[in-house]
């Protein structure tokens, strides 16, 4: 009887028990994920940091769950990652410096697109999204180039380890593999977060009060820029106007380079080398007749496309009447002589005749 | 589980003891090769400056760490201080590689008169100044060997006092940057005969690895594309892949082992997880550093060896020197900084040996990159040290001050020592080693001088202000050119070794890093602790293959 | 690392209850941010000492100082790492500066005229400070602990949180993250 009446206790009980605890998660849960985050995540000094450099940010608006999710919203994974952050907190260990990890900035890549649908197929059309595969096994690159430490600085700036447990073998002699293909190899070297900060201070975006002429988008201070860059040794992001700019030199001479704040982050990487001589490595800047304009002048900060930039600039025939759509460039082809990057006054124009247009056929050829 | 006997244990896998494994697992011996540390990537502090193994702030970089290391320093005044290895350590590296992952890679051969400092100079009081029993013809052919097993980038065809040599250095020199050009130009005004500097870097791809791309953090840091040679990125991989050599990190040799009948039979070691451990070989060489070296064989005890092995005449730890760096800042009216690493590019030797009123002498050269907090402490003598004008020198003068500067051969002080200390352990309960004495009286006559030609040189440059940091004070060298605590010698009375690097009491012990040098040259160390390493290891084979077995 | 993991995983499983508890007490407990400190190591009033210690050493003039650039960052959490042994130093020296001043000024040291601080400063450089508080060389030898302490924070790599902005390297026209590109190849 006795062992009777336990059993119809506890059988009693235990669903009791359990829709309790059910039901105090429940509402704990509803209100942690719509509650302001001063009340919530703040609530942990690890993250008033995080809450408050969002809160300035341009994604103000966002709630913290829209990126970073729920405890449930990606199951084990989620709860384990929340209740870490709860025990590291009880425990007192230690968390500084919390950072996310590749597999993390790819998740937040994943939120990033539902807004940025435009942005993020640009991208995608680019070459700054190509993946390891493409980039880490790449033959000619590898058999010229002994991949290095370094790699990463650019490529997969992200990536949780090091060269060495990325790709073998680290000669040039190859084949080259992916350690862990089936992982790596369509993951995207260079994703959002390479040039953007969700929580980098900004304002949002809004119609312009159009009776305070002030309030209108040429009168605004142009000077700040969104834009950071992501540095893997600090590994924290730079804003732009924290980058130093390019010092450039042709010789002993000093090449003009645009004061654009964007360009600051496509020269950490397109860069020249140690002697910052021009054309030197990857240094793309601008000299010769394009001298001191940015990159952003003629590539989509996305896409990074170039084509049809020169009619921006340039009448459809231009001063030395040529047709700038059908002209033979380095995007149409890439032997072409005529890069943009570099072509001077005297690529096509003798000395002596400064004034007066001087084509030899042989140019005009290559031109056409 | 008990360890496989082999045929021989290496202690440190440095300079000298990567050079070792490499020449004895090729020649098909099989052997053990232990490291304190373990392996060492550049992402482990990139480029760090607080974490770098210059300026040891927060850390060593490349250990060896604060919290199971320190040792006893002995000040002149008598007191003494329990030391970290980011304090006055006297640290070397604790990684595979040890300080050849993040040294600055000069790559120099020591000259004839280093060899022969007691010929050319004669007794100086106060000092155990002496020949080494090898000339410097004895390990040409081994500076060769290291020179292009590792790779060095140079071209002492430019440097009148070089000493004579076989084959040219197998890369060609690099270029200088606007600074070391400048000295260049200056130096030839002078009259002095300025070169590039040797160094173990690949000035173009070589040994399967890439050139330099000329980071300014170069000294105190690895390297991102491993052009910097090292025995970490050269011969130990070697030695790997032989099959013959097995490398064990995170391994600490604690003492070595003698037998009932006085023989040693290997070694006890803490492995990874801190649990002591024994390996037995045939033969055990040391290549542990200056410092370790000493420590370890004065840590050896037993009732055939009561005073440490191979110390019955008192000579193991003695003579410990570095070098007394010495020179001189100058500011320039313009920029002389352009970035181009790693900094020192330009040297002469028209001051090594041979100067009027002092014994030896030492290269002088343009200083590496000093980074932002190394550069706060470098002031003119009366310059604030803090404040608003402080923070104005930083802004206006970072780029705008040189610096020359040269390592002074050091006299050999037999009070300069390591010994162990009687109380204080280290986390294994190993004693730690002791350091004590000071630097000989003399020294900072050879750095004045020295100094005196830096400051001419800054000055002829075009420095607008120029002083001189003069060095070899009071205090004990050391340092990480740390050297000369086991010295070789003919005499087994005041040497512990042979010419070959073997322990004069002992038929199986052999010593193989800079613990060897008689004296220190007046040059940076690593290109003769690899020389050595390649005498004693080529010694070690081809004794082995002959059929001696060390009994 | 692998390990590392495993361990961490069923750290958290028999930890997970107690943690999803410790969230809904602490979000739930009033008082629960009241006592703490905005520092990991140093009390409010320390960190406006160090604060102030650390403008005096590196100021503000065209650039930011090193208050601003996050010495008291730095430092702090510096003590609750690889600067562990110089805890107690700090607390000592701290309460020695503030006591000292209270006595000689009846005021703390933030509140001192820049140039008394500066002066207090100089006379703990040249170690001649007296006091009870401060036993032989001790002012000198703390003047010199927080002296390079600061200019590590300010001159160091900004990960370890003093160097805002990269202010020292861009003051000093150091190009940070470095500017060099790596192919010597053209595609």
């Amino acid at each position: 009887m006795i062992k009777n009446k336990l059993l119809k206790t506890a059988l009693l009980a235990i669903p009791i028990f359990i829709g309790v605890c059910l039901l105090s998660f429940g509402t704990f849960y509803s209100y942690w994920n719509t509650a302001s985050a001063d009340k919530t995540c703040a609530s942990c000094h690890e993250i008033q940091k995080s809450v408050h450099s969002q809160s300035m940010s341009t994604h103000r608006d966002l709630k913290c769950k829209e990126c970073h999710g729920t405890a449930l919203s990606n199951g084990f994974h989620s709860l384990e990652e929340k209740g870490m952050m709860v025990v590291n907190h009880v425990l007192k260990i230690k968390t500084e410096d919390i950072h996310m990890n590749e597999e993390q900035v790819l998740g937040v890549m994943d939120n990033c697109k539902r807004c940025h649908t435009s942005e993020f197929a640009k991208w995608t059309s680019g070459g700054h999204s190509a993946d390891y595969k493409a980039i880490f096994t790449n033959k000619k690159h590898n058999s010229t180039e002994q991949m290095n430490f370094d790699c990463l600085r650019c490529h997969g700036m992200f990536n949780n380890g090091t060269v060495e447990e990325l790709v073998e073998p680290l000669n040039r002699k190859g084949p080259w593999h992916l350690k862990d293909d089936k992982e790596m190899a369509a993951r995207p070297t260079i994703p959002c977060l390479a040039c953007h900060q969700v929580h980098q201070d900004g304002l949002t975006k809004k119609n312009p009060d159009y009776s305070n002429p002030k309030s209108i988008f040429y009168h605004k201070d142009s000077s700040k820029s969104n834009l950071t860059f992501y540095d893997r040794h600090e590994k924290m992001n730079f804003s732009v106007s924290d980058l130093p700019k390019l010092t450039l030199w042709e010789g002993k001479r000093a090449v003009k380079v645009s004061d654009d704040l964007l360009m600051r982050n496509c020269v950490q990487c397109h860069a020249p080398n140690a002697t910052h001589q021009a054309g030197t490595s990857d240094d793309r800047t601008p000299r010769g007749v394009h001298k001191g304009l940015s990159c952003m002048a003629c590539h989509d900060t996305h896409s990074n496309d170039a084509r049809n930039s020169c009619i921006k600039c340039h009448p459809a025939i231009s001063n030395c009447k040529l047709d700038v759509i059908k002209m033979n460039t380095t995007y149409a082809d890439a032997k072409s002589p005529n890069n943009i990057h570099f072509v001077s006054c005297t690529d096509c124009h003798d000395g002596k005749q400064q004034q007066k247009l001087n084509l030899s056929n042989k140019i005009i050829k290559l031109y056409r | 589980m008990e360890n496989r006997h082999v045929n021989a244990i290496i202690v440190g896998a440095g300079a000298g003891g990567g050079v070792v494994a490499k020449e004895l697992s090729v020649a098909g011996l099989s052997v053990v090769l232990f490291e304190r540390g373990a392996w060492a990537t550049y992402d482990d502090i990139d480029t760090d400056e607080l974490n770098s193994q210059r300026a040891h702030a927060l850390s060593n970089g490349y250990g060896p760490d604060n919290v199971r290391n320190k040792r006893v320093k002995i000040y002149p005044d008598g007191s003494s201080k329990i030391v970290l290895p980011t304090e006055a350590y006297s640290n070397n590296a604790a990684c595979v590689g040890s300080g050849t992952v993040s040294y600055g890679a000069m790559a120099w051969r020591y000259m004839q008169e280093d060899f022969k400092l007691r010929t050319t100079y004669g007794h100086v009081e106060g000092s155990t100044l002496e020949d080494w029993p090898i000339s410097y013809e004895d390990l040409e052919p081994c500076y060769e060997k290291a020179e292009w097993e590792l790779g060095v980038a140079g071209d002492d065809s430019q440097n009148p006092f070089a000493p004579p040599r076989n084959k040219p250095q197998p890369m060609p020199p690099f270029s200088h940057n606007k600074e070391a050009q400048m000295l260049h130009d200056a130096a030839l005004r002078l009259g002095f005969h300025p070169f590039p500097i040797p160094m173990l870097r690949n000035s173009v791809p070589y040994g399967g690895r890439p050139a330099c791309y000329r980071m300014r953090t170069c000294a105190g840091f690895a390297c991102p594309v491993s052009a910097k040679a090292g025995t970490h990125n050269t011969v130990i991989p070697i030695a790997l892949e032989s099959g013959n050599c097995e490398l064990r990190i995170n391994s600490v040799v604690s003492e070595i082992i003698v037998n009932d009948q006085g023989k040693i039979t290997g070694i006890y070691y803490f492995d990874a997880n801190n649990k002591k451990q024994k390996q037995t070989a045939d033969i055990v060489i040391i290549a542990a550093s200056a410092t370790e070296t000493p420590r370890l064989l004065l840590n050896s005890k037993s009732k055939f060896f009561p005073k440490g092995i191979g110390n019955e005449n008192d000579w193991v730890g003695r003579n410990l020197q570095g070098h007394a760096y010495t020179g001189a800042f100058g500011i320039f009216n313009e920029d002389v900084f352009d970035d181009l690493g790693p900094g020192a590019s330009v040297a002469i030797c028209d001051f090594s040996h041979h100067n009027k009123g002092i014994m030896g002498g030492g290269m002088l050269a343009n200083e590496f990159i000093r980074m932002p907090y190394l550069f706060s402490d470098i002031r003119p003598p009366g310059a604030a040290r803090w404040g608003a004008e402080h923070k104005d020198f930083q802004r206006k003068n970072f780029k705008k001050v040189a610096q020359v500067i040269g390592p002074y051969q050091e006299h050999p002080v037999f009070d300069a020592r390591i010994d162990v200390d009687p109380l204080v352990k280290d986390f294994w309960g190993i004693p730690v080693a002791r350091l004590s004495g000071f630097r000989h009286e003399k020294d900072v006559e050879g750095c004045k001088f020295m100094s005196e030609k830096a400051e001419l040189w800054l000055k002829e440059a075009g420095a607008i202000y120029t002083w001189q940091n003069v060095g070899g004070g009071k205090g004990l060298s050391g340092g990480q050119h740390q050297a000369g605590t086991c010295r070789m010698g003919n005499d087994p009375k005041t040497s512990v070794t042979d010419k070959w690097g073997r322990v004069h009491s002992v038929p199986n012990l052999f010593i193989a890093d800079g613990s060897l040098h008689v004296n220190n040259g007046g040059f940076n160390p690593a290109l003769t602790i690899m020389a050595l390493g390649y005498r004693v290891g080529g010694y070690i084979a081809g004794e082995w293959s002959k059929g001696n077995r060390f009994k | 690392m692998e390990n590392s993991k495993k361990i961490s995983r069923r750290k958290f499983l028999s930890l997970s209850l107690l943690g999803v508890g410790g969230v809904a007490l602490i979000s739930l407990n009033p008082f629960s941010k009241s006592t703490s400190s905005n520092w990991r190591f140093f009390t409010n009033d320390e960190g406006v000492l160090v604060d102030a210690l650390a403008e005096q050493i590196i100021p503000t003039d065209e650039s930011m100082g090193a208050r601003d650039a996050g010495a008291t960052n730095f430092i702090d959490k510096q003590l609750m790492g690889p600067y562990i042994r110089y805890q107690e130093t700090y607390r000592k020296g701290l309460k020695a500066i503030q006591e000292t001043c209270k006595t000689n000024f009846k005021k703390s040291f933030e509140a001192l005229e820049w140039e008394e601080q500066t002066k207090f400063l100089q006379s703990m450089e040249a170690g001649k400070i007296e006091g009870s508080n401060w036993e032989k060389g001790f002012d000198k030898e703390f003047f010199e602990l927080i002296r390079s302490h600061t200019m590590q924070s300010f001159y160091g790599s900004p990960r370890h949180g003093g160097n805002k902005n990269n202010v020292s390297y861009k003051m000093m026209r150091l190009d940070y993250p470095v500017i060099i590109g790596q192919n010597r190849y053209k595609v």
